[in-house]
């Protein structure tokens, strides 16, 4: 499938025009990920921003208390990860590891995807709406997933 | 192209649930994998207003069965 096609079923580029897109995958590159590798490491700053085409992964905290680990969430098709950190600048807020095998990613290097987003204006608009709704709708399956 | 953005919650266990999108939309009944774990569905809502080709879905599901390595 024209990776334009995968993208377009990403949230994160939810309103975009083709041409947008198409600029948008120009800065993508695939990541195949076996089973047990991580993504990001939580406290470790990061660079990049990912997006999961297939696979699953499942995102872990360390409760610094104790040191063990919790899984918060698993995250398939279509989930944005990497978006805290694009935002704020902060270090990795947890850490990811895949547990599907294969689980790919496209790979965004943030400063490439920020010069885009100040470039174009309308692409900046957009994906910037995008991630607020992203991390909204990962707050609420987090509410729903603690009040269970 | 309509994408369904599924948070599902499982009921009755401790396995976190996942946010997946679908081409379509869950179905109480349908059984589902994550990882190495089954799951039925059993409650569908939306769960805010749908935006552009996006609708957002909360799926309770329960573990059903978990596969061994």
């Amino acid at each position: 499938m024209e990776l334009t096609n995968i993208l377009r079923k990403a949230e994160l580029f939810n309103g975009l025009s083709e041409d947008e897109l198409q600029h948008v995958a120009s800065l993508c590159g695939e990541r195949r990920l076996a089973r047990g590798e991580i993504l990001t490491t939580q406290g470790v700053r990061g660079d990049e921003l990912f997006i999961v085409t297939e696979g699953l992964v499942e995102v872990l905290i360390t409760e610094s208390q104790n040191d063990s680990h919790k899984i918060i969430v698993n995250l398939g098709k279509g989930q944005l990860i990497g978006e805290m950190s694009l935002v704020d600048k902060g270090p990795r807020s947890a850490t990811v590891r895949a547990i599907i095998e294969p689980t790919l990613v496209q790979v965004i290097q943030r400063d490439q995807f920020e010069a885009l987003c100040e470039q174009n204006t309308h692409v900046g608009y957009i994906v910037m709406r995008n991630i607020a709704t992203d991390l909204s709708f990962k707050l609420r399956h987090r509410n729903l997933s603690e009040g269970k | 192209m309509t994408v369904y953005k599924v948070s599902y919650v499982v009921t009755g266990s401790e396995h976190p649930g996942a946010i997946v999108n679908l081409d379509h939309a869950p179905a109480v009944g349908e059984h589902i994998t994550l990882g190495d774990h089954k799951f039925e569905v059993i409650e569908v809502l939306n769960l805010v207003p749908p935006r552009g080709d996006f609708h957002y879905i909360h799926a309770t599901i329960k573990l059903v069965a978990t596969f061994q390595d």
